[in-house]
């Protein structure tokens, strides 16, 4: 398949104020296939907001190579080919939503009221087309941008917490767009902190962490590595300490004749299950854990900085109280 | 063409309903609608104290429009993000700079012609329907005068590609009381034989790279007919053309400095 983005040791390096250089984006290796929805995750400031304005054209790399759709990054072809929906735009306040979308036709040469009027109803604005943009709520300016954002039929578009802030029908309305957008054949580039959202739609994700890919992958690759639990009853005590001594990945729980195994998922789980019957045990549940996105993200960025690592326990602590 | 059109017709939609702006021209309609029970004077010294003045009016609103219009465009275009949605269309930067302008100027236009239909109707009433010979005469300051805001927008916008808008508002705001006020100071050090060299460079060179905002002060043949610009129209024709020169290099600096600008 063909990459809708490549990027190959993609650096940008600002001068702070007292002269030192901070590499903002460094050596970034990104790919992007044609069609997917690819996620793009960091915690803030990691570098996620100027890789997308390198990529749109608005900023210019120190160093390295970016192509978009084939093309250079910066190319005025591809920007007829692209679009992007900026993390919480403001749109000219005075005009109503029928008219930003003739203003962003009209700067791709487009006339087409019913064109803007089909895209209106794509998003439900249809009914709210002669309201001003200063009386959209915010679910609906997001929508509106959406609009804006799909008048050139774009194959890549870039979104950038596309559902930041917005109640949850909102949330699952725009959700939902982007989830058409792919059947579709659009490719989607969403950076996002809404980890359960990502883990839903994205076909692959990267992490990015002070500038630098952290990981990069298809989802279901990343997110190898979860565990099954085992609940059983009617067994004895020995018996269940036993699997410390054969299963060392094993996490081993036993109370009153019930034990709870808990194994990484790559274990072929039916010897276990074979001994448990052997020993007149009663398997109650076998229950597999996929490993999620968010537990991915706090590990690969943990891994990268023990401090955050420590910042994110002790907030996990506190959450757990 | 088409971009840039959608561009400028967007900023105007928008200029038109800043309400700091409507304040400012506000203000100025008011002064403008009062200008006449300010003069206690004979009926000659009347007409020349409120012509002198309502241009005035005109001038001082005008300017403060035009930087307070320009200054804040392209930076709050930068803070809202508003910028990314239309630069990552085929829209190139400078189109983007001149659509920028020319809405600025179209709205200023407006503005001052709102000013000068108040003008006119105050001179009419203060005077009478039988000076209204006069107003041809009298409507000749205002176009000067947006031919000099026009001057002064570019100045603004051409600053606000590389500095905040308060440094732009300062700047602009300074480099118009030089161009209006001291231009014929430096014209003058310049061609006096007996100046010190130093000055004499200075003052030529000041002369030469600042933009001569006294240029379009025309009210003082009009407050003055004894005081005649001699061949009238080739004399506005030149300072238009000066005026678009002028706009042209600051709007090519302003394209040259914001297509590098990060944003």
């Amino acid at each position: 398949m063909a990459a809708a983005i490549e990027t190959i040791n993609l650096t940008k390096t600002y001068k702070t104020r007292g002269g030192a250089r901070v590499d903002v984006v460094d050596n970034l290796d990104l790919h992007v296939e044609e069609g997917e929805i690819f996620g793009f995750l960091g915690p803030n400031g990691a570098g996620k907001t100027t890789t997308i304005k390198m990529l749109l054209g608005i900023i210019y790399p120190t160093s390295g190579e970016g192509f978009v759709l084939g093309k250079e990054i910066g190319d005025m072809d591809v920007h007829r080919l692209i679009s992007y929906l900026p993390e919480k735009p403001y749109y000219y306040e005075h005009m109503t939503g029928m008219e930003i979308l003739r203003f962003y036709a009209s700067l791709f040469g487009i006339k087409d009221d019913e064109k803007c009027q089909r895209l209106l109803e794509k998003v439900n604005l249809a009914s709210d087309a002669t309201k001003t943009i200063s009386q959209y709520s915010k679910g609906m300016q997001q929508r509106i941008g959406l609009a804006q954002s799909l008048l050139n039929d774009p194959k890549l578009l870039f979104l950038d917490e596309p559902t930041g802030g917005l109640d949850p029908i909102a949330h699952i309305e725009i959700r939902d767009l982007i989830l058409q957008f792919r059947e579709e054949g659009k490719t989607c580039f969403i950076s996002s902190h809404e980890l359960s959202d990502v883990e839903r739609i994205c076909d692959r994700v990267a992490i990015i962490n002070k500038g630098r890919i952290a990981a990069q992958g298809p989802l279901d690759e990343l997110l190898k590595g979860g565990r099954i639990e085992i609940t059983a009853n009617g067994l004895e005590e020995p018996f269940a300490h036993s699997f410390r001594d054969t299963l060392p990945s094993a996490i081993v729980s036993f109370s009153h004749g019930r034990l709870i195994l808990d194994v990484p998922d790559e274990i072929d789980i039916n010897p276990i299950l074979d001994a448990i019957r052997d020993k007149n045990g009663q398997v109650a549940s076998v229950i597999p854990r996929r490993k999620r996105l968010e537990d991915l993200f706090v590990e690969t960025i943990s891994e990268d900085d023990p401090k955050r690592a420590r910042e994110d326990a002790a907030r996990k602590k506190e959450e757990s109280k | 063409m088409r971009v840039i059109l959608s561009i400028a017709s967007t900023t105007v939609g928008e200029a038109i309903r800043r309400r700091v702006l409507l304040i400012i021209l506000l203000i100025g309609v008011l002064f403008l609608a009062v200008a006449p029970g300010l003069t206690v004077l004979s009926a000659r010294q009347e007409r020349t104290v409120l012509i002198g003045m309502t241009l005035g009016i005109i001038q001082l609103t005008s300017a403060v429009i035009a930087i307070v219009l320009t200054v804040y465009m392209i930076p709050n275009e930068i803070e809202r993000r508003t910028i990314y949605t239309i630069l990552c269309k085929p829209v190139q930067r400078w189109q983007f700079l001149v659509g920028k302008y020319l809405g600025a100027v179209a709205a200023l236009g407006l503005m001052m012609a709102l000013m000068t239909i108040v003008l006119v109707l105050v001179f009419a009433l203060q005077q009478g329907v039988q000076q209204m010979d006069q107003l041809v005469l009298l409507a000749k300051a205002p176009a000067m005068f947006f031919v000099q805001m026009s001057l002064l927008a570019a100045v603004a916008i051409f600053f606000s590609t590389f500095v905040s808008p308060l440094v732009n508002f300062f700047l602009s705001g300074g480099l118009y009381l030089v161009g209006s006020l001291f231009n014929s100071f430096f014209e003058v050090i310049s061609s006096n034989p007996n100046s010190p060299a130093l000055a004499k460079g200075f003052a030529t060179f000041a002369n030469t790279i600042l933009p001569n905002f006294a240029n379009y002060n025309v009210q003082n043949p009009i407050i003055n007919p004894g005081q005649i610009i001699e061949n009238e129209s080739i004399y506005y024709v030149r300072v238009t053309i000066y005026g678009l020169l002028y706009i042209g290099i600051l709007l090519v600096g302003g394209i040259v400095i914001f297509d590098r600008r990060e944003v």
